[in-house]
């Protein structure tokens, strides 16, 4: 029985240190690159939706129609293109 | 039989009117679906960890590869520091995943292709990120908005594009999975209606399709419910380690 036991604990590392290196890994990897690929389309949309709203709720505050919208519509592009530059990179590093 | 493909989107009520002071708080459909999904997951998870044998069962080994896969995804993109919120990201993504998968039986309700569902969860992810930024790093943590080696001239315009990108983070969150899972629905179901149009002869090629679709669609599940845990990982990364 005790022989077993030894026996059985060395099986269960080698089986899971095989398990992390292939299986989790390939998943692991395989997962995020889609992920990415998902995340990059609404990161630019969102950035830009996201200024043109701030834009359009100070031009009603100060009244500045259409002034504010259109200059927070190009910020907001801008930092869409950030966000995916960012979101890039990591990729980049990740890889 | 409903061939609007939008019909199954619609919320109704189930049970009686719950009325209070003008708010209506009644039990929907999407509110049956929430329920069923904390309880798939309540008694998957107690089931699965009731026994606890060195050979797990099935049960229990579905278990040990979520708390895994989710230990691991912490501590790749958030850091050790990020060890306390384990259980939050947890019960995020699980109950995200079981609700997609849940709208996948059929005659089911999809609680993830509304956006208040996702919106508010993306709010509440957003609200707790900027509070634990401001508690670990006190008014330091608004140098997030300022990165370094920029000129003088620019760094006005910089922070403001900053801040909006800051801002956009819930948004594209909350976007991201209500688009995915109601688009792969509404296609779902428009595969589904070219069947019962085309008949016996033609219905063959749109039911091949309509079978690839949920496949993808199941793929489309687990991925989205992954990619929002993983962002909350990553913003979470943001507010515990400045500057990384």
């Amino acid at each position: 029985m005790d022989k077993d036991d030894g026996d059985f604990k060395t099986r269960l590392k080698i089986a899971k240190e095989k398990f992390n290196k292939d299986f989790l890994a390939e998943s692991n990897k395989r997962g995020s690159f889609m992920g990415s690929a998902f995340r990059l389309g609404t990161e630019l949309v969102a950035a830009v939706a996201v200024g043109t709203i701030i834009g359009f709720i100070l031009d009603s505050w100060f009244d500045t129609k259409p002034w504010l919208i259109i200059i927070f519509f190009f910020l907001g592009s801008a930092a869409g293109m950030m966000n995916i530059i960012r979101t890039a990179k990591k990729m980049q590093k990740e890889e | 039989m409903a061939t609007n493909p939008m019909h199954q989107f619609q919320v109704h009520r189930v049970g009686p009117e719950i009325k209070f002071g003008g708010i209506d708080l009644s039990f929907t459909n999407a509110s049956l679906f929430m329920f069923i999904s904390a309880l798939v997951i309540c008694l998957f998870l107690f089931l699965g960890t009731k026994e606890k044998k060195i050979i797990p069962n099935k049960m229990q080994l579905i278990s040990e590869l979520l708390y895994n896969f989710i230990a691991k995804m912490i501590s790749d993109t958030a850091g050790t520091k990020a060890k306390p919120y384990f259980s939050f990201i947890f019960s995020l993504f699980v109950f995200v995943l079981i609700c997609n998968m849940v709208g996948m039986l059929p005659y089911s309700f999809t609680v993830t292709s509304h956006i208040i569902v996702t919106l508010i969860m993306a709010m509440f992810i957003f609200v707790a990120v900027t509070v634990i930024g401001f508690i670990k790093h006190g008014f330091k943590y608004l140098s997030i908005f300022v990165p370094s080696g920029v000129p003088a001239l620019l760094l006005p315009l910089i922070t403001v594009i900053e801040i909006i990108s800051y801002l956009s983070r819930p948004v594209s969150l909350s976007v991201r999975l209500f688009a995915n899972m109601m688009a792969g629905h509404t296609m779902l179901k428009v595969f589904g209606g070219f069947v019962v149009s085309l008949g016996i002869l033609g219905g063959w090629l749109p039911l091949s399709f309509s079978v690839a679709l949920t496949g993808l669609e199941i793929l489309v599940a687990f991925l989205q419910a992954y990619v929002f845990a993983i962002l909350t990982c990553i913003y979470l990364n943001d507010a515990l380690n400045l500057h990384h």
